[in-house]
């Protein structure tokens, strides 16, 4: 099972191809610095990124809670009892709002700002946009942290003036109740990542040619006309590859959610990579105790993988047909 | 003069716009900053106010030494510093074989490399706890540096090899005309020329290495000194009493170096993330 990259690099694979000159061994002898030179990366990237891979998928097939050795072979019994638990939909669901809910949002907002920034009359707009990716670079294990006190903080301090004008008959916590942590975590989520989305949107619309511009005002079209038929169309292609790189990201979203509210309360916020963090390592922060089992945690992450990877190939195809269509008109 | 007026007009009003939502967006850190500078009883008394009555720098002193910050500083730093540079030692050696030699295998490492991009990766980090068990490397910060560089180089060689192999072949010649053998080609004339590349890849190896949060998680579970900045600033709001002025203080120290490399650093960090959709 550990197979090493080094492994494959041997020249055991290509002497099945027919014999060169000069022979294979003659050429392997004489690149023997190149071999040395792949050696670290071989060495470390079979032992830590192709191994785990492997072996992971492994332990989809048995019942193991990760002390000893996995025994207990269960077949695809892992694979049917993801399927069968509520809550792992429970996560996908949340998962699939939070990617739907904040992939137009941040997108619109972040464009909106580009096209603001991207005026070369208007002065220190690399300092704006400084500011709106600071959160972006922010370690959002540490940041989320600190809004957590902050919101806490909000709402006691809201809450008081709401209460007196009977608005509200509890106190606002925006993270502890069921109904508005969600979209609480959505806005923070927004807020984090906003800032790459912008410098996407300012590297897109710096492609397109300024003398379009010139050439539509002079055919007379107003602003909004300009943006329709010079803007959008000029965005197509860095627009598809935002669009497919943002709904990624934000079904895998952990970091965030976990420091915000572990999942809860009651999975009010649980999403797909703190379930599977929960069955790996046991309870987080739901108020309910799991027992660990990585055999489950192995094949929710896998299924998860494979239907990000239905996904992304949708995409893909998406935008070869998109370009393609393009190309032909 | 109308005209100008209202350019003029609307030109402020954008100002305006974009400073006022920009303090919005800073709001946080801003607050991070007050809050760091009060004392407890400010704090619970202003809790959203920015501006601390009477600032208590001391809380900082405490935060690095009562609160161990300054030992989770030091971890994160060693940890960031080791972990690029091995990260671009070996993915540029890499880059250079796979770009400028042709031997027997390469094209089977090339095709491993697109495939780990590409393939589910699973839950991975429970076979590589096992096997930094196996290793010995339990409970030390070698443990976090081994697993971020083993499992960051696919994209740094990926990076590379694109990067050496637009180099002029001409150039190489002329090395081994003067008498450069393989090592000296490497590091006398193609690593120096690789500089903005591995610029790049060294600034976010080192920002995705401090922000990391999971892996040091995992790796430092059993030893509370071997934590990060993240890791003890999570480990420090789960303490029954919980000291949140000590906790703004230690946050500010541990957001501070990306800050500092960010403001530095913006243009290099913004060319980069713009490069990566244009292509």
């Amino acid at each position: 099972m550990p197979t090493t990259q080094l492994d494959r690099a041997h020249p055991a694979g290509p002497a099945a191809e027919p014999p060169r000159r000069p022979s294979v061994w003659r050429r392997v002898r004489a690149n023997g610095w190149s071999y040395a030179y792949l050696l670290p990366f071989a060495v470390l990237t079979g032992a830590f990124t192709v191994y785990p891979i492997l072996a992971s998928l492994g332990y989809t097939l048995y019942d193991w809670d990760g002390i000893g050795e996995p025994t207990d072979f269960v077949g695809l019994a892992n694979f049917q009892e993801v399927v069968a638990d509520g809550y792992f939909w429970n996560s996908l669901a949340n998962a699939a709002l939070y990617t739907v809910v904040l992939v137009p949002v941040q997108l619109v907002l972040a464009l909106a700002m580009a096209l603001v920034l991207n005026n070369p009359k208007l002065r220190g707009s690399t300092f704006y946009r400084a500011i709106y990716f600071l959160p972006a670079v922010t370690s959002i294990a540490i940041v989320g942290i600190v809004l957590k006190l902050m919101l806490a903080n909000f709402g006691d301090a809201l809450s008081a003036p709401l209460a007196g004008l009977g608005l509200i008959d509890q106190p606002l916590q925006f993270l502890g109740d069921p109904d508005t942590v969600l979209w609480t975590v959505i806005a923070i989520g927004i807020w984090n990542t906003l800032g790459y989305n912008l410098i996407y949107f300012l590297a897109g619309l710096q492609t397109i040619p300024k003398d379009l511009y010139e050439a539509a005002q002079l055919d007379g079209a107003g602003r909004f006309a300009r943006f329709v038929h010079v803007t959008v169309p000029g965005l197509r292609n860095v627009g598809v590859v935002i669009v497919f790189l943002a709904i990624i990201g934000s079904l895998q979203v952990f970091d965030l959610v976990m420091v915000l509210t572990g999942g809860g309360p009651f999975f009010a916020s649980d999403v797909v990579n703190t379930y599977v963090y929960r069955q790996a390592f046991g309870q987080v922060g739901t108020g309910v105790v799991t027992e660990p089992d990585i055999g489950l945690a192995s094949a929710a992450s896998f299924f998860f993988g494979l239907l990000l990877l239905v996904l992304t190939a949708g995409q893909m195809l998406a935008i070869k047909k998109l370009r393609a269509r393009k190309e032909r008109t | 003069m109308t005209t100008f007026r209202t350019a003029s007009a609307r030109r402020a009003l954008t100002h305006i716009l974009l400073l006022g939502f920009g303090f919005a967006y800073l709001y946080p850190f801003l607050w991070a900053v007050g809050s760091s500078l009060k004392s407890k009883l400010d704090f619970l008394d202003g809790g959203l106010s920015l501006i601390p009555p009477a600032p208590r720098w001391e809380n900082y002193t405490q935060a690095w030494q009562e609160a161990s910050f300054g030992t989770y500083f030091m971890n994160t730093l060693i940890i960031s510093v080791v972990s690029v540079f091995f990260t671009l030692l070996f993915t540029a050696m890499a880059g250079f074989a796979l770009a400028r030699t042709t031997f027997p295998g390469r094209k089977i490492v090339i095709g491993v490399i697109m495939v780990t991009f590409l393939l589910p990766h699973g839950y991975t980090i429970i076979p590589v706890f096992d096997l930094v068990n196996a290793l010995g490397l339990l409970n030390t910060l070698w443990s976090v540096i081994i697993v971020q560089v083993g499992g960051g180089l696919v994209f740094g060689t990926f990076m590379f090899m694109a990067y050496f192999s637009t180099m002029p072949r001409e150039l190489e010649e002329a090395a081994r005309v003067d008498g450069a053998g393989f090592n000296t080609l490497f590091f006398r004339v193609m690593l120096p020329l690789a500089k903005p590349m591995a610029a790049t890849l060294g600034l976010f190896t080192f920002i995705s290495s401090w922000n990391n949060f999971f892996l040091p998680l995992v790796f430092t579970l059993g030893k509370p000194e071997l934590r990060t900045v993240g890791v003890g600033l999570y480990a420090f709001t789960n303490q029954t009493t919980t000291n949140w002025t000590l906790l703004c203080a230690g946050a500010i120290i541990s957001l501070a170096p990306i800050v500092i490399v960010f403001v530095v650093a913006q243009r290099y960090i913004v060319e980069a993330i713009a490069g990566a959709v244009k292509a």
